[in-house]
């Protein structure tokens, strides 16, 4: 029976075993209507897992997972028709143009769909008549959130919409999502990109190793987890680095010998300023910001979240 | 089961197949060209004629008349040997694989033999061979049947034992007619086998069909939709196939409510197959070597290219196990025999294979993701 609800999702202590591996461990978060979430986390965290035990693909080992109100493990056929799904690695026919999939995929939900609409939001105009194979990565992606949408569905998940592309289909498709999210959908995004995160999600949840370590909105998780501020000096004299060693603040040196030390407050920013200023000492500039959210995730994790540049697709 | 998305998925296939031309090429064309090549050999096999090499030693009238027999026989085109060379040394530079030699002194063992009454008188004629040709054989035994012809007429006497053919079938069938419903139920197999573990491990590799599984088509409808693909293609291929074989070769075959059964038939045994062995395979490139173990034996041990009688009795037992056997014998029986038991027999028994291996197939078929 479907119950109402503000949330579009309530997962309660989910936990998906691959033999003896957890691959989900006893994790519990809920998203609200109109938000658009964002799952972070590295390759292997289980993002894909919890995000497959949710769009009904996979059976979860343990745990209630309620979609829309109806428990996912026995109301499928009607779970389906209400949600949309980009999964990851998203493919399809290769010798079916855009809009002949579109079609496909709207008659599949027996569904009249504005495919033109469709094909608007995604802008994929110029490529209507153009099959499938012949489409360049970003374009199949955008094709992808196209055939997601296909069914005007309440919640869109979005498994790693953008792993792959070059920057500017990057670009592209965060214009999209945008779009989704001035129409007020829910979004249920995964992703391994920081600034997509930043950019596109109301609420973040980190998961490491089958883990929710840490939940909030970006600016919630950076004010709770990285309370600092980050000072990069671009200095002229070799001294700078030693004055500001001896004042107890464990600078480091980057690649491009710049040195870059951590504060509390912006008072030791100007103390440090100060000491350097009286010894004598020159530098060429300064910058001095609030941390983001991959170093919160570093903070939290102690793993790096960038993906291989190889992998990059151009387009 | 719902009719639309059946529709949807079966319209998403063909249009699919329509525009992948090599696909639609060796779908079509490959057994079309497979009766033409067959066909062709076995048409002019019907009426073959063999060269015959001859080296008349003796250079009479009598021994050119003897040559001449040979000839009116219809079965040789003779070639003449000059007598002055080595009729072994003639097999080995120009590549024949008999020379026959009629000996020095026939004529006088003619004479001695016809007007003398000696009924010692005798010649032996040498067959000069080469043992590795496989058509040799037939073609001693062929004039050996000619020379006793020949002998028979000298003693003046008819024969004792005569003999006479009678066909079990009301009128003459050709090779080709034998040969047209076995290459359809070949046909047919492949493109059901290939067509289901191609399509579906590529589908499933690609994570389409994970996609899929988040819509509301459910597995039977993917499964009837693609049975339905698959029946189409085959009506097709058939019905090109029945064209050419009639244009072609003007061949006589009776076409009834048998041919779609079988075909029906074939298509849910293959594609049945096709399901169990995606649910083991998981690539593509092994899917293709799976299906080629188990259709190339099928092919060439159930009698679709030559009766199953010329083979050893143990692969004629083993034979009868495979299920492209019975396809065989039942388009036979009612494309050529007409013979409506015979083809409700094989139609039974391929019927119950097709029930299990498809139920299995379903039951293999993997929809959503591992427990």
């Amino acid at each position: 029976m479907t119950k109402e609800t503000a949330y579009a999702v309530e997962v309660d202590r989910l936990t998906k075993r691959y033999g003896d591996l957890p691959a989900v461990d006893d994790i519990s978060f809920t998203v609200r209507k109109g938000e658009v979430f964002a799952f972070l986390g590295p390759n292997g965290a289980g993002k894909t897992t919890t995000v497959e035990i949710i769009e009904t693909i996979r059976p979860p080992t343990s745990g209630k997972v309620n979609l829309l109100g109806m428990d996912v493990t026995k109301k499928k056929h009607d779970i389906v028709h209400r949600i949309g799904v980009l999964p990851q690695g998203f493919s399809s026919f290769d010798r079916i143009t855009v809009r002949e999939t579109l079609l496909y995929y709207a008659r599949l939900f027996s569904v009249k769909t504005d495919i033109d609409g469709l094909i608007e939001l995604v802008n994929l105009r110029d490529k209507t008549k153009e099959q499938y194979r012949n489409l360049s990565g970003g374009l199949k992606q955008r094709l992808g959130i196209a055939i997601a949408l296909v069914n005007n569905p309440e919640v869109v998940f979005l498994d790693e919409p953008t792993t792959g592309l070059d920057p500017r289909a990057r670009h592209e498709v965060w214009e999209v999502l945008l779009g989704l999210k001035k129409k007020g959908k829910t979004v249920f995004l995964t992703t391994h990109y920081m600034e997509e995160a930043e950019l596109l999600a109301d609420t973040v949840a980190i998961i490491s190793k089958g883990k929710v370590i840490a939940m909030g909105t970006p600016g919630e998780l950076i004010e709770r987890n990285a309370n600092y501020l980050s000072l990069t000096l671009k200095p002229i004299d070799e001294k700078v680095f030693e004055i500001v060693r001896k004042m107890g603040f464990g600078p480091v040196l980057d690649n491009h010998k710049n040195i870059k030390v951590r504060v509390e407050h912006t008072y030791d920013v100007q103390k440090i300023l100060n000491a350097i200023k009286d010894a004598g000492a020159l530098y060429l500039g300064l910058d001095v910001r609030k941390p983001n959210l991959e170093e919160v995730f570093l903070k939290l994790t102690g793993e790096a979240l960038r993906e291989d540049p190889d992998e990059m697709e151009t387009e | 089961m719902n009719l639309r998305i059946i529709n949807a998925n079966l319209v998403v296939k063909l249009m699919g197949f329509y525009r992948e031309k090599t696909t639609m090429f060796f779908t079509f064309a490959f057994p079309i060209i497979l009766i033409l090549v067959f066909g062709t050999i076995f048409m002019s096999q019907d009426s073959m004629e063999y060269r015959l090499c001859v080296q008349d030693l003796d250079q009479t009238n009598s021994s050119a008349q003897a040559v001449e027999i040979l000839e009116l026989n219809g079965k040789f085109k003779i070639t003449r040997v000059d007598p002055a060379v080595n009729a072994a040394q003639y097999v080995r530079v120009n590549r024949v694989n008999l020379v026959l030699v009629i000996p020095k002194g026939y004529e006088r063992s003619l004479i001695q033999r016809m007007m003398l009454n000696d009924q010692n008188a005798s010649v032996t004629i040498t067959y000069i061979y080469d043992p590795s040709s496989s058509s040799v054989i037939t073609k001693m035994q062929i004039l050996n049947s000619v020379l006793a012809v020949i002998n028979q007429g000298m003693s003046g006497k008819p024969p004792f034992i005569r003999s006479v053919e009678e066909s079990i079938l009301t009128r003459k069938y050709r090779f080709i007619e034998f040969f047209v419903p076995g290459i359809i139920a070949m046909s047919v197999m492949t493109l059901s086998l290939f067509g289901t573990v191609d399509s579906d491990t590529e589908l499933r590799q690609k994570g389409i069909i994970r996609k899929l599984s988040t819509t509301p088509i459910t597995r039977t409808d993917w499964i009837l939709s693609n049975i339905l693909y698959h029946f189409i293609l085959a009506v097709i291929s058939t019905i090109a196939m029945l064209l050419v074989s009639y244009a072609v070769f003007d061949v006589s075959l009776h076409i009834d409510a048998w041919l779609l059964a079988f075909i029906l038939l074939d298509v849910f045994a293959f594609v049945g197959t096709g399901m169990i062995l995606t649910r083991f395979v998981k690539e593509a490139q092994s899917a293709a070597a799976a299906a080629n173990a188990i259709s190339f034996p099928m092919m060439f041990l159930s009698g679709s290219f030559f009766p199953i009688e010329l083979m050893p009795g143990f692969l004629q037992k083993f034979a009868r196990t495979l299920p492209l056997f019975y396809v065989n014998e039942g388009l036979r029986a009612s494309m050529v025999f007409r013979d409506n038991m015979a083809a409700l027999r094989s139609a039974a028994i391929i019927g119950v294979f097709a029930a299990v291996v498809f139920i299995l197939g379903i039951v293999a078929t993997k929809w959503e993701e591992g427990k």
